[in-house]
């Protein structure tokens, strides 16, 4: 919507209580992408600044094309437009890992491995949404009511430029058979007796219900609505003006136009998930095969590893958990998975995130480990950050979330829009809803913070989950993402309902190209 | 029938004909739905079927086949008789099988229970992918009362009725048959199946299954795969289909293939296969050829190898040859699974000082009960009462507890040391607080019948009195005759007269002095003779006698120096003794040293090595297996020392109590009244008007806003006209004629009225919409209140509160008048959701009784038909026993009391409001004594017509077990209600009850008059009627024989059936004092917090040497706690909220945060309070019980999650947390 960015960008500038030149917002809204000129203008603006200028403008945009072309590799130029789905899946590498890895009989003992050479002073990680440690919610009410109020606010912020909003209570009041617009969060979705579909939407006034006829084309986009997530709709009132005909419909969605940024360098990483170190499944050749690799020529530039939770099995994660495990102290797991942990080069700079089966609370925004567990895992250094948590390496920025939304998505929506054998589809509804679990009251667990840290403020480059056991992966809006697979051989549970995990996986990501190369170690 | 029966029964009906006409006459006169009495007479099954399914004809045909041959092939023979429309009136294919099917199941349920009207929701007919129809049975939850073999028949007779139709088969599409797997293991994960199919069974079936199975949902729990599917309407688990499935073909396999053998047209060849177990191994095999007559074969011999327990029964000790020890049944452990705070474990799986097995029928005993002494119920702190439910090891699941004073008390260790066995229930409240230790929990009494009912095979018998005097009359002596002298007493014989005995007839020793020596082992029992050697004998008052010349005296104690292996010898044992400093002090020894080979003047001419090497090898006492089993203290071979004994023995000495039952506390008894929550006391709607109590008075003054007239509300009400003026009301009679109105339905659409059909279905022709029967309308409460108050006469101060209902949940949404609330306010009783006024008790059985335990005069029973007792003397004296009638109950005293408030709220309501005379004009409640009631069991719709005999303190209702079983009830806990008889008949109505699934249950649409033994549950006809076991029966025991083979030498009532004495000779083994003996309720009722009883429920575990309290409190936390807190945490993060102004309620949190609705404030649903109320207790239960490290960690990870989600990180209080 061309047309109404430059509006957008004022009431932006607003709402952060800046003021700007007329010519340095046209300049914004000319800008490839926009969006992101405007917050990085933001960033860099100076401290004591009350208008955006035309000359610093510039200067952001300058800097923005150089990098551009910095990081641009020729034959492997980004295509703004390219099609979601056919961002060009990256090839698994089936070559036999037995010829990849040297015989895992006479590896040197871990300690004895020394690191690799490379130039630690070219790293770069940074962190954000991180919360552990910074859990302030205290379970009363008003924490729930302000965290999402924060995500409505949030992702409004997104919508505004798209259609005008008018608050709920503004529009009972308009007359009958006006054009209305109105940004809310999905209160509720039910099919009438007639097949149509009445969406009620709140924002802060009050409620709204709107109608999407059952012939029209957005319909479909009705089916894959998941309650709680903020939407933006278009279209006319009744007669009586008791409710909206749909016209249109808006998800706050990443922008086509979404450029993601890369390394200036070619390193790698290796993004994982699901180790359950402690089940009487977890595959340990497979892993000794993996850091094995590690230490090869081949994986010299794998200096970063990224763990999207369930580092270990846990302890009663469900009834009669203690027979199927092969370590039943939660502590002797730990311990397990950091001796786990030392055989991957020494020098990696390892990042994890916890999933449900560790032990921190289920309810998300999960914070990382305490100090207690953070004593166990002495190798590396290795960091715990909250789920989901913001990582950006040398500039890549890489969302992981641990996903146990996951599987309401799959559960909740048509089998074409998510299912268990291509999970990205799944992680592209969430760019699409920018929250990575937006449904409250169902599967998903909810901690009120003081903030809703489940939205992505920021869209992402990458997008990095697991919990379901499967690998996937794909492009929707050039965000990558990606569900990587496990190190759990398929348990008796997973058997019963016929779920056949992708185990052994290591995906291997290009930060310099954001290409990505899925190795085998089962 | 004996004449006296007969009389009997028409005492009943002519009472019932008389109430009958009175309650016609009050109809006739009412406001009620309809002019007659609702609750039609069936005097017997036929009736029962055909009332139940409303299908005429059924009735008849049923009585023709009945005498030819059984119900299931009745069931099967009624199919042809739809399909050629002899019986029913439908014209559709659908409809024919549908009725048969419903037939068939009311058949197999015996016309009572609700099955057949609210489990099979409808019969449809779809297409195959070939193109072919085929029939879909869509069931629903309550086909579970049906029970597997109606469930498994179901299906048969539709598939008969789908090929004498010739309709095809079933062909399930591949994804169905996931789904059938999927949705299976789902239910069962959910809600639990009896019995869990493996995967490849369920596909099986589903593969060969010629009819499609379908449901409604009933669970939220939705499948992950084989979602959407174009034939199956939800993702949801379907109940009634799962349990069909499983528990019913799955289960019940060599059932059905028996009547398919028998027809022609419908051939399951499959279930074979099902029967041999054999799915997945030749799946391919599909001829009939050899391999199928192999697979015959087997099944014959599993048939026979599962009555010997060979295989699969994993509860049964296989008998080999090479294992050396004694016959013993294999602990079981299930009944420990879903342990709960506050409710005890009495006895840890086949235990020693567990309850000891007796065999024996008291008299207040059978279908499914256990007796208990009541000194026992009151020393494990009052947990056991009359009435309460435990979970047991064996034979069943769960047993009704019931005293029983004619067996073994409990042994104790007293804090002096002192170890005495309880016989009295007196003592034991005297002995209770200085008990430190109970070393036996006395006698467990099971009947014969229970093994027969279970299929348990006999467990070895306790050595008790009735069979020693059989072993004894064997040896030849004349027991008839000592019998009789009054200078013997058999059962309690001194010391001198029992060694006589055993050795002047070789006889086994008398069981009074023969101790529990196979739970001491070889090394104890040596460590004892040692002791007896170097024992003194003291005089009788205690001080020991130094003199060596007296040492060899034989009156006198024998003091025995202490050491700890003596003491745990004599203690298991269960040798009563006393403790004196460093010695302990047994009194009548002398049995106790002969036994030991000792001679009087204790001398032994035996050492160590002269016992056996099998004998010293015997045994292993408790299994390695058990759970608290420590192998330090049971180090090596020869746990059990009877043989040894036996050894060195001059007499034979038989095992005690070789049978240990383990059992824990399942629900407490009940005797309460029924009300709805909020209590109700009369069915008229007042929408939100009376607020959250649904006051009538409140109502009549509330108003929305200023503006409106106080007392008006909108609510759905009944649509009707009077057919002779045409004025419309939501009465059930017109106001203006008095005539009864009838019926509008009107098209929800285009609003045109519709008549219903011949089925009562009331369709728009045009808009193919259900029309309504209902409207919405303005009521004018004031008025209405007035009216009534007025009609009955009665001023508003003549009750508290008069409560109504927010809306009507019936179709067609008929008020109840609101006169009959008034006068139930009145007499504080309140109303069923079908209008009638209940009383909940828990059922037991007995079947003779005294005049005295039920506090009524011999008199009265003689004007109830008691001419004589039980032995055939006239009945005159209040101790006589008596036998009771089948159809007359006992109530709880308050049962008794809620009558009388019933009977006065009835004679109220016939004279007030009927303008009838009185029916009951009760002054005592004695005067109840002879009344009838209705006696009515959930999931059922019939009632059965009891008669009130007597009362008791116990909180339970006694009846004799046929007329439970009519109910289809048995014993183990169940409980059920009783209502006035007149009260039913005047106020009972099928238009008030629900409108939706299960409504129809727990309702009397029919009313049986009398008990036909045939006719019942036949669990009760496994219950045994005899005055004593014989000796074979015993000696079985020790055989670990199936029950069957000893059905020649036992009497079980079946055999009575259809003959002269089918309605009397329910003998029993013992006596009992009263029925009633022990604590009134359970200290679970009586101790207040969840707390308390989890701190009373660990004190008794302590306390109780069979019970292994590390386990108990490992199971308390890891069945009660960790789900408890687990749940609320999950629940916290997903929770409603409310609020609390309006009761408006929210999926989520209002981003206004406030209330939508009114503004007011909202508020969770689940608290911080509610997650972590457990915790603090599990933590400590966990320490101080010596929980699992696994346990501990699970409790502390949860800790840390609840503070997470619940504290600041920013201003964290130092607390305990930080120091652990």
């Amino acid at each position: 919507m061309p047309l109404s960015t430059p509006a957008r960008i004022v009431s932006e500038l607003a709402s952060r209580g800046y003021n700007a030149e007329r010519e340095a917002v046209t300049r914004l809204a000319d800008a490839p992408d926009s969006a992101a000129a405007l917050e990085r203008a933001l960033e860099t603006v100076p401290d004591d600044a009350l208008k955006l200028t035309v000359a610093h403008v510039d200067s952001v945009l300058d800097r923005e094309e150089s990098r551009a072309d910095a990081t641009a590799r020729p034959g492997n130029s980004p295509q703004p437009n390219a099609t979601p789905t056919d961002g060009g899946d990256p090839s698994v590498s089936t070559g036999t890992a037995a010829s990849q890895s040297p015989d895992s009989h006479d590896r040197a003992p871990p300690e004895t491995r020394g690191s690799r050479d490379v130039d630690l002073s070219k790293r770069a990680i940074e962190v954000a949404n991180d919360m552990t440690g910074n859990s302030t919610g205290t379970g009363e009410y008003q924490d729930f009511v302000t965290v999402f109020r924060d995500r409505y606010e949030k992702l409004a912020g997104n919508l505004r430029g798209r259609v005008n909003h008018r608050p709920t209570d503004a529009i009972q009041n308009m007359a009958g058979g006006s054009e209305a617009a109105l940004i809310g969060m999905v209160s509720d979705i039910r099919s009438t007796a007639s097949g149509h579909w009445l969406v009620e939407l709140e924002d802060t006034n009050g409620t709204f219900p709107c109608l999407v006829m059952k012939d029209r084309p957005i319909a479909d986009l009705v089916q894959q609505l998941l309650l709680d997530e903020v939407i933006a709709v278009d279209g006319t009132l009744a007669d009586d003006a008791g409710i909206l005909f749909v016209d249109s419909l808006h998800f706050p969605d990443v922008p086509r136009t979404h450029k993601p940024s890369t390394a200036d360098r070619h390193v790698q990483a290796a993004l994982i998930s699901d180790v359950h170190v402690g089940s009487q499944e977890f595959m340990a050749d497979a892993w000794h095969r993996f850091t094995d690799w590690l230490h090869t020529p081949e994986a010299e530039h794998v200096e970063y590893l990224l763990i999207a939770g369930d580092m270990v099995e846990g302890v009663g994660v469900y009834p009669e958990q203690d027979k199927e495990l092969d370590i039943v102290d939660i502590y002797e797991q730990y311990e397990a998975f950091s001796e786990y942990l030392k055989e991957v080069p020494g020098d990696m700079e390892i990042r994890m995130i916890p999933g449900n089966h560790d032990a921190v609370r289920l309810a998300e925004p999960q914070p990382g480990f305490d100090e207690e567990l953070r004593g166990i895992m002495t190798a590396h250094d290795a960091r715990v950050h909250s789920n989901p948590a913001l990582v950006t390496v040398e500039g890549v920025t890489i969302l992981m979330y641990h996903g146990v939304s996951l599987d309401e998505v799959i559960a909740e929506l048509p089998d074409e829009e998510a299912n268990y054998d291509e999970p990205h589809k799944a992680m592209y509804q969430l760019l699409k809803k920018r929250h990575v679990a937006p449904q409250y009251g169902g599967h998903t667990r909810l901690a009120p913070e003081d903030r809703d840290y489940l939205v992505m403020e920021e869209v992402p480059d990458v997008f990095h989950t697991g919990h379901v056991h499967k690998l996937g992966w794909g492009k929707y809006h050039n965000v990558l993402a990606l569900n990587s697979g496990c190190w759990q051989a398929q348990t008796e549970f997973q058997k019963s309902v016929n779920i056949d995990p992708d185990a052994g996986f290591a995906p291997i990501l290009d930060l310099d190209t954001l290409d990505m190369t899925v190795r085998k170690f089962a | 029938m004996r004449e006296a029966d007969e009389r009997y029964f028409e005492t009943l009906e002519t009472e019932l004909d008389a109430a009958m006409a009175v309650a016609e006459r009050a109809r006739e006169r009412g406001g009620d739905p309809k002019p007659e009495v609702e609750i039609p007479t069936a005097r017997d099954m036929a009736d029962r079927v055909e009332n139940i399914l409303g299908i005429d004809g059924v009735a008849e045909r049923v009585r023709e086949l009945e005498g030819e041959m059984s119900r299931e092939e009745a069931a099967l023979e009624l199919v042809d008789d739809f399909v050629d429309g002899s019986v029913g009136d439908y014209d559709t294919r659908e409809g024919k099988i549908e009725g048969a099917v419903r037939t068939a199941v009311a058949l197999l349920t015996e016309g009572v229970v609700a099955a057949p009207i609210e489990g099979i929701d409808r019969v449809e007919l779809l297409e195959n992918d070939d193109g072919t129809e085929f029939i879909n049975v869509y069931y629903a939850g309550p086909i579970r009362s049906a029970g597997g073999t109606a469930q498994a028949l179901s299906v048969l007779v539709a598939d008969y009725a789908r090929a004498l139709l010739g309709i095809e088969q079933y062909e399930a599409r591949q994804e169905e048959i996931g789904r059938y797997a999927e949705e299976i293991d789902l239910y069962d994960k959910d809600t639990g199946l009896q019995y869990s199919p493996k995967e490849k069974e369920t596909k099986f079936i589903a593969e060969h299954m010629p009819i499609m199975l379908d449901g409604e949902a009933t669970g939220d729990e939705e499948v992950s795969g084989y979602r959407d599917l174009e034939r199956v309407d939800s993702n949801s688990a379907r109940g009634g289909m799962c349990l069909v499935l499983a528990e019913g073909i799955a289960l019940k396999a060599p059932k059905i293939q028996r009547y398919t053998r028998n027809l022609d047209e419908v051939d399951w060849p499959w279930l074979q296969d099902l029967i041999d177990g054999t799915i997945g191994e030749s799946e391919s095999e599909a001829d009939d050829g050899a391999a199928s007559d192999d697979a015959s074969g087997d099944a014959a011999g599993d048939a026979d190898g599962e009555s010997g327990g060979a295989d699969g029964d994993d509860e049964v000790a296989d008998e080999s040859e090479e294992r050396p020890g004694p016959p013993r049944v294999d602990p079981a452990k299930k009944y420990l699974r879903d342990l709960i705070a506050g409710r005890p474990v009495f006895s840890h799986p086949s235990k020693s000082g567990g309850f000891r097995l007796r065999y024996g029928r008291a008299r207040n005993h059978g279908f499914a009960t256990a007796g208990v002494h009541p000194a026992t119920m009151h020393l494990v702190d009052d947990f056991l009462a009359t009435g309460t439910q435990i979970k047991t090891e064996r034979p069943g699941k769960a047993a009704g507890v019931v005293p029983v004073d004619t067996i073994e008390g409990p042994t104790v260790r007293l804090a002096n040391g002192d170890v005495r066995r309880i016989d009295d229930a007196e003592e034991a409240l005297e002995v209770r607080n200085g008990v430190e230790k109970i070393l036996d929990l006395g006698e467990y009494l099971v009947n014969f019948g229970e093994f027969v009912e279970n299929n348990h095979p006999l467990a070895p018998a306790s050595y008790t009195v009735e069979w020693w005097e059989q072993d004894f009359e064997a040896a030849g002596a004349d027991v008839a005759a000592m019998r009789d002298s009054p200078h013997i007493d058999l059962a309690d014989p001194s010391a001198d007269e029992a060694l006589e005995w055993a050795t002047e007839y070789d006889a086994p020793l008398h069981p009074k002095y023969t101790y529990l020596w196979h739970d001491v082992s070889v090394e104890q029992m040596a460590a004892l003779a040692d002791a007896i050697e170097g024992a003194e004998v003291a005089a009788t008052d205690g001080a020991v006698v130094r003199d060596d010349g007296d040492r060899r005296a034989t009156t006198g104690d024998l003091v025995l120096s202490r050491s700890g292996p003596v003491q745990t010898a004599l203690e298991h044992l269960l040798v009563e003794h006393t403790q004196d400093g460093d010695r302990l002090v047994v009194s009548d020894w002398l049995p106790l040293v002969r036994t030991l080979g000792f001679s009087r003047s204790l001398e032994r001419d035996w050492t160590r090595s002269d016992i056996s090497e099998r004998a010293k090898t015997y045994g292993e006492g408790e299994a390695t297996d058990a759970i608290g089993y420590s192998p330090e203290e049971n180090d090596g071979d020869g746990l059990n020392a009877v043989l040894a004994v036996n050894e060195v023995s001059p007499f034979e000495v038989r095992e005690r109590a070789p049978t240990r039952i383990g059992n824990r506390m399942g629900r407490p008894e009940k005797s309460e009244r029924r009300d709805l929550s909020p209590a109700v006391h009369t069915l008229f709607p007042i929408g939100e008007a009376g607020g959250s109590q649904r006051s009538v008075a409140d109502a009549t003054k509330h108003a929305d806003s200023m503006s409106e007239t106080p007392g008006r509300v909108d609510v759905e009400v009944a649509h009707r006209r009077c057919p002779a003026c045409g004025t419309e009301t939501h009465e059930a009679r017109c106001p203006e004629c008095d005539q009864i109105a009838e019926t509008v339905y009107v098209c929800p659409d285009c609003e045109m009225e519709v008549e219903p059909d011949e089925s009562g279905r009331a369709e728009c022709g045009r808009c193919e919409t259900l029309a309504s029967p209902t409207q919405y309308k303005e009521l004018d409460l004031q008025s209405i209140y007035r009216d009534a108050l007025e009609t009955v006469g009665e001023r508003e101060t003549a009750f508290e509160k008069l409560k109504a209902v927010k809306g009507l949940t019936s179709a067609e949404k008929l008020p109840e008048p609101m006169e009959k609330g008034v006068l139930r306010a009145k007499h504080d009783v309140s109303a069923f959701k079908d209008g009638t006024v209940r009383y909940d008790m828990t059922d037991l059985p007995v079947t003779a009784v005294r005049p005295a335990e039920l506090d009524v005069e011999p008199d009265r029973l003689r004007h109830l038909g008691y001419e004589t007792d039980i032995h055939g003397d006239p009945l005159t004296r209040a101790d006589q026993l008596v036998e009771l009638k089948v159809q007359d109950i006992v109530l709880s005293d308050g049962a008794a009391e809620h009558m009388l408030k019933t009977a006065d709220f009835v004679d109220d309501l016939l004279e007030q409001y009927y303008g009838l005379g009185p029916y009951y004009e009760f002054e005592e409640r004695e005067e109840l004594v002879g009344e009838l009631v209705f006696g009515m069991a959930p999931h059922t719709s019939a009632a059965t017509v009891g008669r009130v005999v007597g009362f008791t303190s116990a909180a339970v209702g006694y009846a004799h077990p046929y007329f439970h079983a009519a109910k289809r009830r048995n014993c183990d806990g169940d409980e059920d209600c009783v209502m006035l008889l007149m009260d039913g008949l005047l106020n009972f109505s099928k238009s008030y009850l629900p409108d939706k699934r299960g409504g129809q249950m727990d309702a009397p649409l029919v009313m049986s008059s009398r008990i036909d033994p045939s006719e019942i549950d036949d669990e009760a006809h496994n219950m045994d009627i005899m005055d004593t076991y014989p000796r074979e029966f015993y000696e079985a025991t020790r055989e670990l024989a199936d029950p069957a083979e000893v059905e020649d030498v036992m009497k079980i009532a079946e055999e009575t059936l259809g003959t002269d004495r089918e309605y009397t000779d329910f003998r029993h083994t013992h006596d009992t004092t009263n029925i009633a003996a022990g604590p009134d309720l359970s200290a679970y009722k009586t101790l207040g917090s969840m707390e308390d009883k989890m701190d009373a429920q660990l004190s008794i575990s302590r306390k109780l040497r069979a019970v292994v309290e590390s386990d108990v409190a490992e199971r308390i936390i890891e069945y009660h706690f960790l789900p408890d807190l687990i749940g609320n945490l999950r629940a916290f993060s997903r929770q409603e909220v409310r609020c609390l102004d309006c009761g408006e309620s929210y999926r989520r949190m209002p981003l206004t945060g406030d209330c939508r609705e009114c503004g007011g404030r909202v508020n969770l649903t689940v608290h911080e309070g509610s997650v972590n109320k457990y915790i603090d207790t599990a933590i400590r239960v966990a320490d101080e019980f010596g929980a699992r490290d696994y346990t501990k960690q699970r409790l502390k990870i949860l800790e840390r999650s609840i503070e997470s989600v619940f504290e600041n990180d920013h201003n964290k209080q130092s607390g305990i947390a930080d120091f652990m």
